[in-house]
């Protein structure tokens, strides 16, 4: 058996249920039962899979599968509010990402589920001379369920190499709310847009196959893969409203509404939305500070909520 | 190139085309009114910067495989890098004049190219709803089957985008002939560069994230000159 793959075995934990407590009695045996095997430090953390499948059910929507192994770890879900909606946070206790990390999330969110996801703290990638850093996202929302999926943002170190690719696949009815953003670095101590190299890929499928691809390679040291004019800001994030089944009114209504939010800190924050390849809204924002960002995207959630759900906004009771 | 390749794909770049470009500013017109480009200085700052980091991965790429398979027949390909470029834009003024002038290019060029199939081929696909007909897609299948290089096609097209955005500078601003002359000769050692190195095998990128917002932001100008 390959080394990673014996590794990723002796440190999976596999939840079947929704995470509930259980009568001690009924618990599984702990896999931390296994038997002892070589102890390879080098691959331990380094690829990490988490798996989640959510379900509504009655009226709450619960994890129905998890699997995960090191350095993931998944808490229950917090039910925020009276919607049933499940709050997950992306929980990675291993303080970032070094060099040759291999993360990937599979999630799928059942017909008619709602789901909140973020994440407790900031996706740091830490500086390698080696390879890269990469993260893996699939995504596929059900008929008619809800994911609002809102991460900290990532930090790329001095020096780190970090890859990112989301795809998001959309059924009949589902509604996608998706935020990614990227800081030049760690911006207090002067550390910006000084990562070696990064790639986001961020892509949309709905339904119908209409796709929405944000795809971005940044290599500083190349020719054409500078930063160029946007090194004068210190966040660049976009958001996705995605849902194939809302009325062109509802979507000129949120537009307007959002590109009121967007100028709400001239100088500081500067964003555009419009009508994007997918049914539903693009946004992109460049932003000169941390809270600047989050107040920009508290509104836009906000907006979000109300112009597609008529929902209220959410605090995720992380600060 | 012959010359009657070279006679053949110059009216597609020559401004006298009918494209419909003259209407377009692709969110220069939001920058200058924005505050983000205001001398010729800025402008010429703004527009190598969409240049290198938003067009050379993404425009230029596309143009480069669209000539391939305008070269030789394969309308597959064109499809396929045609919705690629059409996921990655954005801003709806932006996909939108992109597929208008792109359906200028391929009615005449299927019009009035000979003996080259795939043009018929691939208007009939645009005309039907079945492909996006962006710009550099049909303007690259064009020249690739008048018989250009990759790299020359590339280079035309990011030429006609630049001397398209020194036009509308001059309209937005008391830019004269002889700067726009001046900025663009600054502009032509990248787009040589962009044209030769950009490799068309690649997946399509871009990174251009103030002028993606200035395109953005067209829309909800008060008043307006172009349509993008």
């Amino acid at each position: 058996m390959p080394i990673r793959e014996r590794q990723q075995k002796r440190t999976s934990r596999k939840v079947s249920t929704s995470l509930k407590r259980k009568p001690s009695g009924k618990r599984k045996s702990s896999p931390t039962k296994i038997g002892p095997a070589p102890f390879e430090t080098e691959f331990v953390g380094r690829v990490g899979k988490l798996r989640l499948t959510y379900a509504k059910r009655d009226h709450r929507t619960i994890i129905s599968h998890a699997y995960f192994t090191t350095p993931w770890k998944l808490l229950p879900p917090i039910y925020l509010d009276d919607t049933g909606a499940a709050y997950t946070l992306l929980v990675n206790p291993s303080g970032g990402l070094v060099g040759g990390d291999h993360l990937s999330i599979d999630m799928t969110v059942g017909q008619d589920a709602h789901v909140l996801i973020s994440a407790p703290s900031a996706n740091r990638v830490y500086r390698t001379e080696g390879t890269a850093s990469e993260q893996h996202v699939n995504i596929t929302v059900g008929p008619g369920a809800v994911l609002e999926w809102f991460p900290e943002h990532t930090i790329p170190f001095a020096g780190s190499r970090f890859r990112q690719t989301l795809q998001a696949t959309l059924a009949p009815g589902a509604t996608l709310l998706l935020w990614d953003a990227v800081a030049s670095g760690r911006i207090a101590r002067g550390e910006r847009w000084a990562f070696t190299d990064l790639e986001n890929d961020i892509r949309i499928t709905t339904a119908s196959g209409s796709t929405l691809l944000e795809r971005y390679v940044l290599d500083p040291s190349t020719d054409l893969g500078r930063v160029g004019l946007a090194e004068e800001w210190n966040y660049v994030a976009s958001l996705y409203v995605v849902n194939d089944a809302t009325s062109t009114e509802v979507w000129t209504k949120l537009e307007s509404t959002i590109a009121t939010i967007l100028d709400t800190r001239p100088g500081e924050v500067l964003g555009g939305v419009s009508a994007g390849p997918v049914p539903g809204l693009a946004v992109k924002i460049l932003a000169r500070t941390a809270p600047d960002l989050n107040a920009i995207l508290d509104a836009l959630w906000a907006a979000a909520r109300e112009g597609l759900r008529n929902l209220p906004p959410v605090s995720l009771r992380k600060y | 190139m012959n010359t009657s390749a070279l006679l053949e794909g110059l009216r597609f770049v020559d401004a006298f085309f009918p494209s419909g470009g003259y209407a377009f500013s692709s969110g220069l017109e939001a920058a200058v009114q924005g505050g983000a480009v205001k001398t010729s200085d800025q402008l010429a700052g703004y527009i190598e910067d969409l240049l290198r980091g938003g067009m050379s991965r993404r425009e230029a790429l596309a143009t480069k495989r669209a000539n391939r398979a305008g070269a030789t027949g394969n309308i597959s390909m064109a499809l396929a890098i045609d919705q690629t470029l059409e996921a990655t834009k954005l801003s709806r003024a932006s996909r939108l004049a992109s597929r208008q002038m792109g359906r200028q290019v391929i009615r005449v060029a299927a019009d009035q190219i000979r003996g080259k199939p795939v043009l018929a081929a691939y208007c009939d696909e645009v005309e039907t709803a079945r492909a996006p007909g962006h710009l550099a897609i049909t303007f690259g299948l064009s020249l690739g089957a008048a018989g250009w290089s990759q790299e020359d096609t590339a280079a035309a097209f990011l030429y006609q985008t630049a001397v398209g955005f020194v036009s509308a500078a001059m309209r937005l601003s008391p830019l004269g002939q002889h700067e726009g002359q001046r900025i663009l000769g600054e502009w032509l050692p990248l787009i040589e560069r962009i044209s030769r190195d950009v490799d068309s095998d690649t997946a399509m990128s871009s990174w251009s994230p103030i002028q993606d917002i200035y395109a953005m932001r067209h829309g909800s100008l008060e008043w307006r000159l172009f349509r993008s």
